[in-house]
């Protein structure tokens, strides 16, 4: 009760001062009135008495002004007298909103740990890119940037020069650096093992994209431009990073939407997926068991992201980037002769992006561009991308049965929307729930890693064609 | 309106071809796989008791690849095997952790107390 008091006591004066600062004090010279008013309108001596009264009075007043007026310009630049003082420019009640959200967002990282190790820096990023007055982010900068008619098109030396520390952050997501250097920490960290041993999964990586190509036509059916409408179906490859490198390029306009939907559905994948998975099974085909996966040898680990790469980035030249990155990073982990440089790609180096890239995506989350319908559809979208995806795989291993005579169980098919390992680990949870001794974990990381070179193909796809 | 001023025939043409080419640049990739898994898998050589049999006598041709087990190693591989495909193995308890587990201090893995200092002092 005792600090309800004060914070109401504080509330009060922050408030109240805020009025005050709106209105601006006249000052007025009270003394020469005075005089006026007492002996009349004056003669020549009484001009020279009353100018020497008026200059010692305005000297005095103009200390005390100056003072006054140092406190009032102190506390016009607070962010609370921003929020209310009406100018758009400066602030508005829709950063306060977007302070609200970034709250509830820093809330599901901390106490829920949903994806905390991004959702947490880019709810920061959103927190100070909304701060009245911050100057961290200048989302008018960008837009020069972009715009072919203005001084500062494509130059990265006037966002140097007048931006601020997020604006400079931003650079490596606008020129696709982050992406491709988490990728390399991805790559550092991923057994593609299980996929070697069982090359099927592969199918059922590419089926999951689905979502993305569906999402794809829903996004230009509600008035999305192709491009926008790309970006807005890669939420469907359940893959951060290359969600990111690809609305950077495509619609630079709503990637702080998409990397928000995108990390947030990552995060719910284990809430998303098991529904449609145990609409689409019967429980027999929950409770297959499959085959033991054959070992892979250390030398099939090392030709196969050297093999990936080279083919895959001479087919479609537009994934090399990413998918040339992975396999760095994958090649690094299994050579076992650049073990520093796999433990730096897997620890320090991806640690540091993250931050980079998480601060700098959530600053893009303006009040402006978050707060209004086309973020509300992106985030309707992005479920349905997701629960397409999901759905694909699992449509797919149930047709692959039907063909093959070693049978698959379906609850890996899911798992083929990238979100590695928490869809494998739904995968596995699901499974074990109709049969407790039935291992799918390895089995689904097949599907799984597949997903995210199905997606960086993608990805690579929509730009090819809409880039 | 929107529907009309979209270029469906070009969003089409993404669509399919777009995920009809991820499908196609994903299964050329199975083919590759299996090639190079029948390329990279380990060849263990069973000979074919027929021609073992003719060869007796004949002093046995040792190659890298040939695998020598033990009446023992034998029968332990069998015995898994049989309890694995009859489901009779004990219950595993289906948990898949990473927890490291915690060593608690006990004097019998004492550095401090360990006979080497005790020897130096």
């Amino acid at each position: 009760m005792k600090q309800l008091k004060y914070i109401l006591l504080s509330l009060t004066l922050v408030l109240s001062m805020a009025v005050i600062a709106q209105e601006q004090p006249v000052a007025e010279n009270a003394a020469v009135d005075e005089l006026i008013a007492e002996e009349g309108q004056p003669n020549e001596a009484g001009l020279e008495e009353i100018g020497a009264i008026a200059e010692n009075e305005l000297a005095e007043s103009s200390a005390e002004e100056s003072v006054w007026t140092e406190v009032v310009d102190f506390f016009k630049t607070m962010g609370f007298v921003r929020v209310f003082d009406g100018k758009s420019d400066s602030g508005d009640w829709r950063q306060l909103v977007m302070l609200l959200i970034s709250f509830f967002l820093l809330y599901l990282a901390i106490k829920k740990q949903y994806e905390p190790l991004l959702l947490l820096p880019i709810a920061f990023g959103m927190l100070l890119t909304n701060l009245p007055g911050a100057g961290m982010f200048h989302s008018e900068l960008w837009s020069a940037f972009l715009d072919p008619e203005s001084p500062a098109y494509h130059s990265y030396g006037a966002i140097m020069k007048e931006g601020g520390l997020l604006d400079v952050l931003y650079i490596g997501v606008k020129a696709g650096v982050y992406p491709c250097l988490i990728f390399i920490g991805v790559g550092a960290m991923t057994d593609f093992g299980p996929l070697i041993a069982n090359p099927k999964s592969l199918v059922l990586g590419a089926a999951a994209q689905i979502g993305i190509f569906l999402t794809f036509l829903c996004a230009n059916a509600l008035g999305f431009t192709e491009a926008q409408a790309g970006a807005i179906g890669i939420i469907g490859g359940a893959d951060g990073p290359t969600s990111i490198f690809l609305t950077s390029r495509l619609a630079p306009e709503l990637l702080g939407p998409i990397a928000i939907a995108a990390y947030s559905y990552m995060a719910l994948v284990p809430v998303i997926q098991p529904p449609i998975m145990r609409a689409l099974t019967t429980k027999e085909e929950r409770a297959i068991k499959m085959k033991q996966l054959r070992s892979v040898g250390k030398t099939e680990k090392i030709i196969f992201p050297i093999m990936v790469a080279t083919i895959v980035a001479l087919i479609l030249p537009d994934a090399a980037p990413l998918i040339g990155c992975l396999m760095l990073g994958n090649l690094m982990k299994e050579c076992g002769v650049v073990d520093r440089l796999s433990k730096t790609a897997q620890n320090e180096l991806m640690n540091i992006v993250v931050i980079f890239l998480g601060l700098s995506v959530g600053a893009t989350a303006t009040g402006a561009s978050f707060l209004n319908w086309q973020t509300i559809m992106i985030l309707v979208m992005g479920i349905v991308a997701f629960a397409c995806g999901s759905a694909g795989g699992v449509l797919l291993a149930k047709l692959m049965n039907v063909f093959s005579k070693e049978k698959i169980n379906p609850l890996i098919g899911s798992a083929g929307v990238s979100a590695v390992p928490m869809a494998a680990r739904v995968s596995q949870q699901v499974g074990q729930e109709e049969n407790p001794s039935n291992f799918l974990l390895m089995h689904a990381m097949g599907p799984n890693v597949a997903g995210v070179i199905g997606s960086a193909v993608a990805a690579g796809l929509l730009l090819t064609f809409l880039g | 309106m929107i529907l009309l001023a979209a270029n469906w025939g070009h969003i089409w043409m993404v669509t399919l071809l777009g995920f009809g080419l991820v499908f196609v640049l994903l299964v050329l990739l199975i083919y590759v796989l299996k090639l190079f898994g029948f390329i990279m898998r380990p060849r263990v050589k069973v000979e074919n008791p027929q021609e073992v049999h003719k060869s007796v006598g004949a002093p046995r041709k040792e190659t890298s690849e040939s695998i020598t087990l033990t009446g023992n190693a034998t029968a332990a591989i069998a015995m898994a095997l049989h309890l694995y495909y009859n489901g009779i193995h004990d219950e595993e308890p289906t948990h898949v952790t990473i927890k490291k587990v915690e060593r608690k201090y006990s004097p019998w893995n004492s550095k401090l107390y360990g006979m080497n200092n005790l020897h130096r002092n």
